[in-house]
């Protein structure tokens, strides 16, 4: 083959170069070779305006959100928000800023009527110290949040919201801890994020920063639908990722309502995002109908220039907008102009589990009061498909509907004052003293019961094993709430009886990370890439050909996922006699819920569990059945019947304080424990 | 010696074989299409984490969003969210790198999770709707977009397709009314880009300005990035602020080496400034990544100015080559070979294009290809009121007034023809190698008014 001379030119072409075909040019060969390699229909059009239509957009993407009553703080309620997904430690190496024309909020309802009774409120700004289209993150070793080295940072203000109408500012240009890129930049990062927490007034404390990604699943289940290998699962495929977290401690008193806890303890609450509403119709531009037709002429000046713009045409580009909108301290102004809400999350697994794939993007935008108007939307709860698939596949049966337990858990909260099936009280605002019944509107939103303490040894199934302080009451960070979820959804609130089949879950119990002890209690970040090991096979077979490495995870329909995992538990299913935990024993074959002074489930605790202010009922519609209720909480729940998981020890749902494996990612080698220690929350 | 040709040679398969033109230059044109594998995440420099000094971010995400998608398929084949979801990477991917070999692709993963999932598949026919947008079939582009909206009204994507689609048929309010529909949905940068082009065409140059910034702001994906920066850039240019519009180009380059749009920027600014050799250089650089008609007959015109005119006639050639490959492929663009029509001297020829994308779609740009293909054709009576109607709705290129200036010069209107080609050079004094040093021209042989 003889090299051709390229005309016009042929100078280097930067890093493509090498990865393209760069085609040598004669005056003799036709046309047509060139063009073998087409595939139909992939020819150029010319080129018209195509703008991004699926840009990258995490900062406003919710991960997961918790909501706790503070292991070592017990009057205080923990709130923790994460916010995009998969952040690849160092891969990028990347960092990851939280948005600075987003508002991220924390709502907390205390009556019932699906409104916000209370927000708190993060907005962010950039500190930029880069130079002009300089990348750099930071310039050397960063020791401090205020470390010169450390090029681009940001800071936030933090605010509080009550329907009395003000906002008021908890604190302004708080630190950001930054995006961990690498243990040569950032030695001692347990430093920085404890110069990131903050203690605030009021018993306030505050952290926003990057985390470890506290969720953990195996996502992997999604394969066993396939006939794929089973082997694997039981790895937290989530492993090593990070997240942004915003977390926040509040004086529990702070959040009830008439700040009146003992009378009040329970609240609903949910994280939102929010983007200023813009509005371009409704101007009178050039194209309105009295200007249209009416040439151009008189749209212009003597000097040619638009009289409807002014500009100076050497300056507009020069950081004219740069303040356009801010307010005095260079934050984003108008935060409480009409807003667009782009994010929402309560319970965990709803959008993937309840709300249908059409309606994915409208629940995002809505507000909670709007939720029971939306049909589809309730009879997703009330008649859900997870229960039907397993059915469907696993001949296990399905609950019948409608699922008014389900309603309970996700819509109403755990009570017997809405005559659900649930014989107890525990988490709905209408077991507040002070609300009144007639303006308790359904909503989804995370519900917690703020008097009940935490326990020692939290049982990651919640309370369906007895543990009142656990989902769905609330979520701690150590709550397994795929294998909660696949519980409730096949009726394991209402009968009282885990569903023994599905018992180990996803084999993924906790998350490959310890907790701290105190605030913020999440992991530090990873430190080493996910797949800086991992290389993926070129395949080339049909639309899946390309040849691109790497092999992050990504987010998956957690309604597949969940029946895949009911399959793969059905698989390992061992027959066992041993109910789940026992039925009720009240003797009178009517259910008691005893929510006050509950043990612990590994009857270890001394009694913190308290429920004040929630009321123990017999239930008066209880159908005849003994088992239509919780478990009492004083029968400890079995320990699961197998589990695959390299991280569990045997028989212990506190697998937290097992070590990490370190088998397929490096260890930060940097979070060691504190002289406070790990604890389990 | 360079790998292409055996590579060419590899990836040739004799599915296409087209007898368009006889010039060998359109090798050049296979050098921009073929042979482009997955580009390499860049990051693996400083994977190490050990680096100090951090360079961010240069993870291609479009290419590890593929690879996730992939990987998923692989295992997961019945998963037709995230089939639908590839189909939406390769288009943006075939976007960002102008490279038309993803459609293929993208069309066969769409087709794919329509076919698991034909019922409420809203995120397939999104995909394919923006398919049919980049294949300028525009009116299946509106129709999937509204079979998407039936399934999930909540769709800021589906909206975007819309939105897309009428603008380029020339339905400006249906197009305002989606953009402002996507903004009330999802307020971002996909919604902000598009809202800035809605206000540009109204002639708001400075709210356009404003909310491609706010993009920016937004923009992640470097590629994304670069987007906002070359637009920022067409936007000073628009109203002759060079340096401005360079700086833009320049910030696009540096977010993403790999943009073709800055280059374009470059070469553009380059050759209105009187940079002849930049400008040449920029052109061959543009037009061998990726050969587009447009750009080649810009190539061909600064080659003409610069004397070049074998050159040119080859670019001109090229050019026909491509557009002829589009056609082939199913594609009708008929601003495009009403250009190249004229380029190749034949103007009876150029109307009849523009008049058949008129009937089409009757977008401004549209209107400016007809009316200017009339003009060549001596029917300037017929060109004008086009020529007006483009003016009219407010937008602001320097190249439209002088169209308009042109045709009303021909008419013997010499104080409209006077006051439109002065707007032209005002508006942008070097908004063209060519047309710029003929509107002055017609303006001295105006005189004074």
């Amino acid at each position: 083959m003889t090299p051709i001379p390229a005309t016009p030119v042929a100078a280097p072409r930067g890093r493509w170069v090498q990865r393209r075909a760069v085609a040598a040019v004669s005056a003799g060969l036709v046309v047509a070779a060139s063009l073998l390699g087409l595939a139909p229909g992939s020819a150029f059009a010319s080129s018209h305006r195509e703008a991004p239509l699926t840009a990258a957009d995490p900062s406003i993407d919710t991960t997961d959100f918790y909501a706790f009553v503070s292991p070592d703080k017990p009057d205080t309620v923990t709130f923790i928000s994460n916010w995009i997904p998969f952040e690849e430690p160092n891969g990028g190496p990347n960092f990851f800023p939280f948005a600075t024309d987003a508002s991220y909020i924390v709502n907390v309802d205390n009556d019932g009527d699906a409104k916000a009774d209370i927000k708190f409120r993060w907005t962010f700004k950039n500190i930029d110290k880069r130079a002009n289209n300089s990348f750099l993150y930071n310039n050397g070793v960063v020791t401090s949040l205020d470390d010169p080295n450390l090029l681009f940072r940001q800071v936030y203000t933090l605010e509080k919201w009550t329907n009395s109408g003000k906002w008021q500012q908890l604190v302004t240009d708080a630190p950001v801890a930054p995006s961990r890129v690498g243990q040569a930049s950032m030695p001692d990062y347990k430093k920085l994020r404890d110069q990131a927490s903050l203690s605030l007034n009021a018993g306030v404390k505050s952290f926003a920063g990057q985390a470890d990604d506290p969720f953990f699943a195996d996502l992997r289940v999604f394969d066993l639908l396939y006939g794929a290998d089973l082997s694997e699962v039981g790895q937290d495929t989530l492993a090593g990722y990070n997240a942004n977290t915003l977390a926040l401690q509040v004086p529990r008193k702070d959040l009830a309502l008439n700040n009146n806890n003992a009378r009040n303890p329970i609240i609903g609450t949910w994280a939102t995002a929010e983007r200023d509403r813009v509005q371009i119709n409704g101007f009178a531009g050039n194209n309105s109908d009295d200007s249209r037709g009416n040439a151009s002429i008189n749209k212009y000046g003597a000097a040619g220039k638009d009289r409807n713009n002014t500009y100076d045409d050497n300056s507009r580009y020069s950081d004219k907008n740069a303040n356009k909108n801010k307010d005095s301290r260079g934050y984003r102004a108008n935060r409480d102009n009409d807003q667009v809400q782009v994010s929402r999350l309560g319970n965990p697994l709803v959008n993937e589990v309840v709300v249908p794939a059409g309606l994915k993007d409208e629940f995002n935008s809505l507000s909670p009061e709007k939720d029971g108007k939306i049909k589809e939307l309730v009879d997703r709860v009330l008649y859900p498909e997870l229960p039907k698939l397993i059915e469907g596949i696993y001949k296990i049966p399905a609950p019948p509907g409608p699922r008014n337990d389900l309603a309970e858990i996700f819509l109403t909260g755990i009570t017997t004052k809405g005559g659900g099936p649930i014989k107890a009280d525990l988490n709905s605002q209408l077991n507040n003293t002070d609300v009144s019944a007639n303006k308790f509107v359904a909503s989804e939103e995370l519900r917690l019961n703020m008097s009940v303490s935490p326990v020692a040894k939290p049982n990651r199934l919640g309370v369906l094993a007895g543990d009142l302080q656990g989902f769905p009451n609330g979520r701690r960070l150590t709550d397994d709430v795929i294998d909660i979820s696949i519980q409730a959804m096949e009726g394991a609130a209402a009968s009282g009886k885990l569903v023994d089949a599905l018992a180990t879950g996803d084999k993924v119990n906790a998350n490959d990370h310890r907790f701290f002890a105190n605030f913020p209690y999440l992991a530090l970040p990873n430190g080493q890439g996910v797949n800086t090991h991992v290389s993926v096979s070129t395949n080339k077979a049909g639309f899946l050909g390309g040849g691109y490495g790497g092999g992050a995870p990504m987010a998956v329909s957690g309604l597949a996922a969940l029946v895949a995992m009911t399959g793969f538990l059905f698989s390992w299913y061992r027959r066992r006699d041993r109910t789940a935990v026992a039925a009720a024993a009240s003797g009178s074959g009517t259910a008691t819920m005893n929510l006050t002074g509950a043990p612990t489930p590994n009857g270890s605790d001394s009694g913190g569990a308290r429920a004040t202010g929630v009321t123990q009922r017999p239930a008066a519609n209880s159908p005849a059945a003994p088992a239509s209720s919780l478990p009492p909480s004083s029968v400890p729940p079995p320990p699961p019947p197998s589990f695959g998981g390299h991280r569990r020890r045997n028989g212990e749902d506190s697998s937290l304080v097992e070590e990490k494996s370190g088998t397929d990612r490096g260890d930060p080698g940097n979070d060691k424990p504190d002289d406070d220690g790990y604890i389990i929350i | 010696m360079r790998p292409a040709l055996t590579r060419l040679r590899l990836i040739a398969r004799p599915r296409l074989v087209l007898a368009v033109g006889s010039t060998a230059l359109a090798l050049v044109v296979a050098g921009g299409v073929l042979g482009r594998g997955g580009p390499t995440p860049a990051g693996h420099r400083n994977v190490s984490g050990d680096n100090v000094a951090v360079r961010v971010p240069t993870t291609d995400l479009l290419a590890a969003t593929i690879a996730r998608q992939q990987k998923r398929l692989r295992a997961v084949p019945g998963d037709w969210a995230t089939w639908a979801a590839l189909s939406s990477t390769y288009l943006e991917r075939a976007r960002v790198t102008a490279d038309p070999t993803y459609y293929p692709k993208a069309e066969g993963a769409a087709n794919e999770s329509l076919r698991r999932r034909p019922d409420g598949n809203a995120d397939a026919l999104i995909a394919l709707g923006t398919l049919a947008n980049a294949r300028h079939d525009f009116a299946t582009a509106r129709d999937r977009a509204r079979a998407a909206i039936a399934v999930n009204g909540s769709s800021s994507a589906a909206y975007g397709v819309l939105t897309d689609a009428l603008t380029q048929l020339g339905d400006g309010p249906g197009a305002t009314a989606a953009v402002q529909r996507m903004l009330d949905l999802r307020p971002g940068l996909a919604a902000y880009a598009r809202a800035s082009y809605d206000l540009e065409q109204r002639g708001r140059v400075a709210d356009a300005v404003d909310l491609m910034r706010a993009a920016l702001d937004d923009a992640v994906d470097p590629h994304d990035a670069a987007f906002c920066h070359s637009q920022l850039g067409d936007l000073a240019w628009q109203v002759g602020d060079v340096a401005g519009a360079q700086r833009e180009y320049s910030a696009a380059l540096a977010a993403d080496p790999a943009a073709i749009a800055p280059l374009r920027g470059r070469a553009r600014t380059a050759a209105a400034t009187g940079r002849t050799e930049a400008a040449l250089a920029a052109y061959a650089d543009l037009t061998r990544r990726t050969p587009t008609p447009t750009d080649l007959l810009e190539y061909a015109d600064l080659l003409r100015v610069a004397g070049n005119a074998t050159r040119a006639a080859e670019q001109v050639q090229l050019a026909t080559a491509a557009n002829g490959l589009f056609t082939a492929n199913g594609g009708s663009d008929g601003i495009t070979a009403a250009a190249i029509a004229l380029a190749a001297g034949h103007p009876d020829q150029a109307v009849d294009a523009a008049r058949a994308e008129w009937s089409r779609r009757q977008f401004v740009d549209v209107a400016d290809s007809l009316a200017w293909a009339l003009h060549h054709d001596g029917r300037n009576a017929e060109a004008l009121p086009y020529a007006q109607r483009v003016v009219a709705t407010g937008t602001h290129a320097a190249g439209y007034a002088y169209h308009l200036g042109m045709i009303e010069l021909a008419l013997g209107l010499r104080d409209q023809a006077r006051t439109d080609l002065t707007r032209a050079v005002q508006t942008n004094p070097a908004f063209s190698p060519v047309d710029g040093p003929a509107a002055r021209q017609a303006l001295a042989g105006l005189g004074p008014a």
